[in-house]
């Protein structure tokens, strides 16, 4: 039913994502806790087949508490949706929820919460994903109704309507109707890229949605929601034999079908900085964004930025937080990551790493700019010192534990859907620590001397409105 | 289900298209989730500390709870948060960046977070730094140096991340709705004018931290894979010391609260948001779990009458919900909802036809088990994290609930009947003594909300 924006970690998108449920964590996998002697590798289990119609399927099982987890995850993402249909994937993905051949409109809903199941989807860059998480015992029910929908979408004009009108509310709630709303996560994109594919409003404009008719979405169903276009994922507590069964029963017969091939989504290299200034008539403060396009996904390069990131931009001992709020107080927080709408592994194609903060009138732009380019030179002159690396990596095991450890596993189920989906090996889960621990001071200074060159920036200016217009007053 | 029939539905798959329609499986049958019981111990300062052993990957959340939250701010709005977001700045032995980079070296972050009734101080580390984490907050808790050299960059930080509130339509809302519920009370004020942030000095604020912190307010909850003796002796050595403090603070009882509307104008908005609630029973009542259950089957859950109607009937809404929220021996009920501005009456309207159809009509017996297998099963997932099993002792120990109340907790949810819930609906859902706030562009809506004959009266803006 939701939403791209339920994902945004406005405050500071951690390396692994998953803008955190409000509760956190536990459970089972890793080794015991000892002191002092060298922690043992992370051992997530992950057995990987496919079906013959092409479905992907990934299990990770862990009995440690009775709740399962399923993620069907989609390969098609917003990047790629019809060009004069902005925010169709987004649209579509509320319309999987609006009635298949044997739950009808509600239905769906009904079926996983009336389990004690928790349910929501998403669309990102790369993909559209669809999740579960419930007591284990409603395990086959849900495996069956994801299995429905994935056979048979039945949607008529009335849902299609109703859903439209839902989603522009979404739109409104998220973005229209509040300060900041696009800021930096839709705007940035926009400005920051040049094929369209990844530089539209991937919320879409209302009139796109509004367009929207039934036979585009029935068409768009054929062309992107075979099987063999997905990957299931189950985690959690289940038995393995009996689930295995159940996966080819309910999904086994669904037809594979012809998918179309990608466009190309390449992003030309930036060969010179980029300024845009954007007005936000309800913003009270102004605000600033950088982008810079990252190296490409499970590279050396590619975890040297994931460290660069976690040194210079998460957390209140990085260096940006450091400098810019604790010792310049020009702000409250600086915040960002690879990818604002996920992690630096669920995506694939052109990315962005951006750094944003919001501030008052009275300290300027360019004495911000000046600072933030302090810390930049920095890292691309000097070696990070063995410490800020050390902590770092600390930082990433923990919260590598904290993906097996969290009762609902969706940070894990989505990690692992990714790396199938886009890699077809999610087993490399279990090496994200050991190229981390690969990367060298070297090699990170390298990396920042490659991509965090100003002709590889843009930089957005948000003026603010006249101060948020009618509703600045205190009520 | 039995495999057989498993087979059979494998059968009829194998020939889609044609197949009468399936009927869903149903689960199997539950494997109960374990709560572990938790150890606890008090020191003789008042000090308690909760242990939970739980989960077996390597981390422990350590979270220290403080009874000092907005109640003990008086007409001081914020003035409990400035002193939560000084305490951060810096102690007797550590500078803020010292902290920060004690915390990283642990694998986490320190966070202080300051509600109606408490202030929480946590910290998330990997399980071989869980006594060094409970030293570090305890450091921050017991000496904080409260550097006046820090408040004007803390203040300019309140002061915009207040500007951006009072532009945000549903915080808008939520502090006039709170104002209406609570009024002359903590509680009710949840914003400061810029006047009265500007107007608190250190000296406010050290007096405020002497005035109420203290061992008597304070509860450690300690959770995950995590070595006990060690833990228990820094707690010990770094908390047992302390002073006692003053008891939590009592206030009387907020004055009633007449059913009211306010009216906020945000010109040119294309939504209406809408709160619309009343105070009613807290958790320690009785009655409390019958008017849970029925918060949940009337707007607590996607499925529940007022979501359903609202979003996927009319497509008026995102994300419409209602929720009970607890303050120490209070709660609130409420709706809140971003709707179309053009239907901005109808919405309303239709929000009070589902709240009296549920007090004439009790649920069928489907759709109230329904919402006790999405309430058990919240239950289950929350309570199977850290973070969620603090959450759940912090709140009984706060509510004064006994051990009882967990224990049978699932057993008290499946045995709400229809009738209770329908009596839970008139006792404590009395649309009658409801209060409303809209936010919207009041030009626009204003006709519709006049024709709605059940709105309370509008009370003018001054």
């Amino acid at each position: 039913m939701n939403s791209i924006r339920n994902w945004i970690c406005i405050v500071a998108a951690a390396m692994l994502g998953a803008c955190a449920a409000p509760t956190s964590v536990e459970a089972p996998s890793a080794a015991a806790p000892t002191a002092s002697t060298t922690p043992a590798a992370l051992n997530i289990p992950v057995e990987y087949y496919r079906l013959r119609n092409g479905l992907r399927v990934v299990l990770s099982e862990d009995r440690s508490v009775p709740v399962a987890t399923i993620g069907v995850y989609y390969n098609i993402g917003f990047r790629i949706e019809p060009k004069d249909r902005t925010g169709f994937a987004h649209l579509f993905e509320h319309l999987m929820f609006q009635g298949s051949k044997n739950l009808p409109k509600g239905e769906f809903f009904k079926t996983v919460q009336g389990l004690g199941g928790q349910l929501n989807g998403s669309t990102r860059f790369d993909f559209t994903n669809y999740y579960e998480a419930f007591p284990s015992n409603a395990l086959e029910t849900m495996l069956w109704a994801e299995a429905d929908r994935m056979r048979s979408l039945e949607i008529t004009q009335e849902n299609l309507v109703n859903q439209q009108g839902v989603v522009k509310e979404e739109v409104k709630v998220n973005v229209l109707n509040r300060p900041y709303g696009g800021f930096p996560w839709l705007q940035l994109p926009q400005v920051a890229n040049v094929n369209w594919y990844n530089a539209h409003n991937f919320y879409g404009d209302l009139e796109d949605i509004d367009a929207a008719t039934l036979d585009e979405a029935r068409a768009f169903f054929e062309a992107y929601y075979p099987p063999n276009n997905a990957v299931l994922v189950v985690a959690g507590d289940f038995d393995r034999d009996q689930t295995k069964r159940w996966i080819e029963q309910y999904f086994g017969s669904i037809p594979a079908r012809p998918v179309p091939p990608l466009p190309d989504i390449s992003e030309p290299k930036q060969t010179a900085e980029k300024r845009v200034t954007q007005k936000d008539p309800l913003a009270p403060r102004p605000a600033l964004a950088l982008a810079y396009h990252v190296p490409p996904r499970w590279t050396p390069e590619h975890f040297a930025f994931g460290l660069i990131d976690e040194i210079l931009l998460q957390g209140e001992a990085s260096r940006l937080h450091r400098d810019l709020v604790q010792r310049r107080g020009y702000t409250d927080q600086v915040f960002g990551g690879i990818n604002l709408l996920g992690n630096m592994f669920n995506y694939n194609g052109p990315m962005l790493w951006a750094a944003a903060l919001l501030h008052d009138p009275a300290t300027s732009r360019d004495d911000i700019l000046a600072a933030i380019d302090e810390n930049i030179e920095r890292i691309r002159t000097e070696p990070v010192t063995q410490e800020e690396l050390d902590r770092a990596r600390r930082k990433i095991r923990a919260e590598l534990y904290d993906l097996v450890g969290s009762s609902t596993k969706l940070g894990l189920v989505d990690l692992l859907a990714c790396f199938a989906l886009f890699d077809d090996d999610p087993a490399r889960i279990n090496r994200i620590e050991e190229e981390f621990a690969k990367v060298t001071p070297e090699l990170i200074q390298r990396t920042a001397q490659e991509y965090l060159r100003r002709e590889n920036r843009t930089v957005l200016f948000l003026e603010p409105g006249t101060g948020a217009a009618s509703g600045a007053n205190a009520p | 289900m039995s495999t057989r029939i498993c087979t059979a539905l494998l059968g009829l798959f194998l020939f889609a298209g044609t197949q009468a329609a399936d009927r869903a499986p149903e689960p199997g049958p539950p494997r109960p989730l374990t709560i572990p019981t938790p150890a606890k111990i008090a020191l003789q300062n008042g000090v308690q500390a909760t242990f939970i052993d739980f989960g077996s990957v390597p981390k422990v959340t350590i979270a220290i709870t403080v009874r000092v939250g907005a109640i003990n701010d008086g007409e001081r709005t914020w003035l409990s948060d400035l002193t939560a977001e000084l305490m951060k700045e810096g102690t007797q032995q550590r500078t803020a960046e010292q902290i920060a980079e004690a915390a990283a070296e642990m694998g986490g972050q320190v966070a202080i977070g300051v509600g109606a009734d408490q202030t929480t101080l946590s910290l998330d580390v990997l399980s071989e730094y869980g006594a060094e984490a409970v030293a570090l907050l305890a450091e921050i808790l017991t000496r904080p140096r409260l550097p006046e050299s820090e408040l004007p960059r803390v203040r300019q930080n309140f002061l915009r991340n207040l500007s951006v509130a009072l532009a945000t339509p549903q915080a808008q809302a939520d502090a006039a709705f709170a104002a209406l519920l609570f009024p002359n009370h903590p509680y009710g004020r949840v914003f400061p004018t810029p006047e009265l942030l500007q107007s608190y000095s250190i000296d406010d604020v050290r007096r405020f931290y002497e005035d109420n912190f203290g061992a008597q307010r304070t509860h450690v909850y300690v959770a995950g894979k995590f070595d006990r003796a060690s833990i228990e002796s820094a707690i010990k050595r770094h908390l047992g010391g302390w002073r006692d403090g003053p008891a939590p603070l009592r206030l009387p009882s907020p004055e009633p609260a007449e059913p009211t509307t306010v009216l906020i104008d945000r010109r040119d908005a294309p939504q209406s948001t809408l709160r619309i609630g009343l105070r009613v029973i807290d958790p320690s009542h009785e009655e409390f779990m019958p008017l849970s259950v029925t918060n949940t089957l009337l707007g607590g859950v996607l499925t529940s009458r007022i979501t359903m109607n609202l979003r996927e009937d009319k497509g008026w809404a995102y994300s419409p919900n209602s929720s009970v929220s607890a303050y120490y021996r209070h709660a609130v009920w409420a709706e809140r909802a971003d709707v179309k501005s053009e239907v901005t009456g109808p919405a309303l309207r239709e929000i009070y036809r589902e709240i009296d159809r549920l007090q004439s009509e009790p649920p069928t017996d489907d759709e109230l088990k329904s919402a006790k297998n999405y309430r058990n099963g919240t239950f289950v997932i929350s309570n199977a994290t850290r973070g969620g099993l603090i959450g759940q002792f912090a709140f009984m120990d706060l509510h004064g609930l006994p051990t009882e109340w967990l224990t049978t907790f699932i057993d008290r949810l499946y045995a709400v009947t229809p009738a209770q819930v329908s009596q839970a609906a008139r006792e404590h859902l009395d649309p009658a003594r409801m209060s409303v706030v809209v936010v919207g562009d009041l030009a626009q809506i204003r006709k519709q909300l006049e024709e709605f004959e059940q709105l309370p009266k509008i009370q003018a803006q001054p």
